[in-house]
């Protein structure tokens, strides 16, 4: 057996998992239409009304990114767990927060991107200011990507059980507070003229820690949930 | 060894655990029954009405303890999740995951004697502030816990998943209380400080620090209760619970 680098084994786990979400594409489309379709109800249940839509369109875009995301989080590692891959993963050479830290990037390239090229869309739908636009993008930017490091940590936890959808939401709610109040403060902020710095600061940060300690805390987890 | 080392490591055996428990249970629960009910008498009897509350604030003697009860518990059941994770021992897993039950019951005791006092104080039963949310959302962390560990087959298993949640949730803990607070505030000032002159008569003061001591202790007592029967069920198939059972004598 030859040995592979840890570059390597990176690169292979993120070519794999690009390459199995590319075969079938038809599936990272699903969130995307689930978004739409969420940010499409706002309207007619509050009514047409422009001024109301615009000073709430921030934080809809927000919530409704969330709760795609949130969606497909459960399917994280659960084909793997289906065909034995995880264990294989467990078991392989390269240390597992390295594979799981592959395994998020394919995740939040298959599931976030898409989510945040529609959003804008969304966001102008519902009336957001052309000023707020840009900040919309790079608060989503970030508060996904830390969604996806926090939700993949939850979803570990999950792994052994049954029908852990729920459960993930419940889990999910209280850490995702923070990363919604900032993310929809900083687009807020810009919104109303206000400076939109300090808020974005704060989400940059935490994903700087999050970027450090989710994927060791998602192995941690993922070993707890296998070892029985 | 010292005693008290060798005490502590006997105490992490669960037949010894058992017996200990059930041997410091009534003396917890006399203690919490007793300062309760001077707290309680103290607190709605021989206090005076505040001159803007009116009796409303009679229900601090409940609500306050319970708040701060809510926190204490999830302090224990981190600290004790946290050994349960690196650690593993089963003792620290039992007792991570009953504090669950019981620091869940005092948020929501917290919660609900709040928005019963709001609703004459602040003519609203509930309002977004910073306080109130944060508790709503240390309820939910709470209840993650609780519905991470009935989701496993394996009560060993789910125990070692929800600790590991309990400790990620109390880093996430201030971090959700400042970003709240960031957010909006509402809440009244704290009113009781460990230093320096409380903002809080001494009539009103006494009561509420013995109810909040009764309430440590009825934690302890109510802990104790929940850990043996939750060990009687997780070493059902062990002899020393089979010797309890054999001497027990049957009930109906």
């Amino acid at each position: 057996m030859s040995a592979v680098g840890l570059a390597d084994g990176f690169r292979a786990m993120l070519q794999r998992d690009l390459l199995l979400a590319w075969r079938r594409r038809g599936d990272a489309l699903l969130p995307v239409l689930y978004a739409v379709i969420v940010a499409t109800l706002f309207p007619f249940a509050l009514g047409p009304e422009h001024a109301l839509l615009a000073r709430i369109s921030g934080g809809v875009v927000l919530v409704t990114v969330l709760l795609a995301m949130l969606l497909s989080l459960d399917a994280v590692f659960r084909g793997d767990l289906d065909d034995g891959a995880l264990e294989q993963m467990v078991l392989s050479p390269q240390p597992l927060a390295l594979l799981v830290a592959a395994r998020l990037l394919a995740y939040w390239l298959v599931t976030a991107l898409p989510l945040i090229v529609v959003a804008p869309l969304l966001a102008y739908m519902l009336g957001l200011e052309r000023a707020a636009q840009p900040v919309l993008l790079l608060a989503l930017l970030l508060a996904t990507a830390l969604l996806a490091l926090i939700g993949t940590v939850l979803t570990a936890l999950t792994v052994g059980t049954r029908r852990s959808g729920m459960l993930l939401a419940l889990m999910l709610l209280p850490l995702a507070v923070p990363i919604v109040i900032f993310a929809a403060g900083a687009v807020g902020a810009a919104q109303q003229g206000l400076p939109w710095v300090a808020p974005v600061a704060w989400l940059a940060a935490a994903l700087a820690l999050a970027l450090v300690l989710a994927p060791l805390a998602c192995a941690t987890a993922l070993r707890i949930a296998l070892d029985s | 060894m010292n005693a008290f080392k060798l005490w502590y490591h006997k105490l992490g055996s669960p037949p010894y655990f058992y017996v200990f428990a059930g041997y410091i249970q009534p003396w917890l629960w006399t203690i919490a029954l007793a300062l309760a009910a001077a707290g309680l008498y103290g607190g709605l009897v021989l206090a005076p009405p505040d001159y803007q509350q009116g009796d409303a604030f009679r229900i601090i003697f409940v609500h306050v303890p319970a708040a701060w009860m809510s926190l204490f518990v999830y302090g224990v059941m981190a600290v004790s999740a946290f050994i349960a994770v690196v650690w593993r021992p089963k003792m620290a897993e039992v007792l991570a995951m009953e504090s669950a039950s019981i620091g869940a019951a005092f948020t929501l005791i917290a919660l609900v004697t709040g928005s019963l006092w709001g609703r004459p104080t602040w003519g609203t039963y509930w309002t977004w502030d910073a306080r109130l949310t944060s508790e709503l959302v240390l309820l939910f962390i709470y209840l993650g816990v609780i519905g991470l560990y009935h989701a496993f087959e394996d009560p060993r298993q789910g125990a070692r998943a929800a600790s590991f949640l309990a400790v990620v949730g109390a880093v996430n803990l201030p971090i959700v209380h400042y970003s709240v607070v960031w957010w909006n505030t509402l809440h009244q000032g704290t009113t009781v400080r460990y230093f320096g002159p409380s903002s809080i008569a001494p009539s009103m003061l006494w009561p509420l620090l013995a109810m909040t001591i009764a309430a440590k202790f009825y934690y302890g007592a109510s802990l104790m209760g929940r850990a043996r029967v939750s060990l009687l069920s997780l070493e059902r198939g062990k002899d020393w619970v089979a010797e309890i059972v054999r001497k027990e004598p049957a009930h109906g």
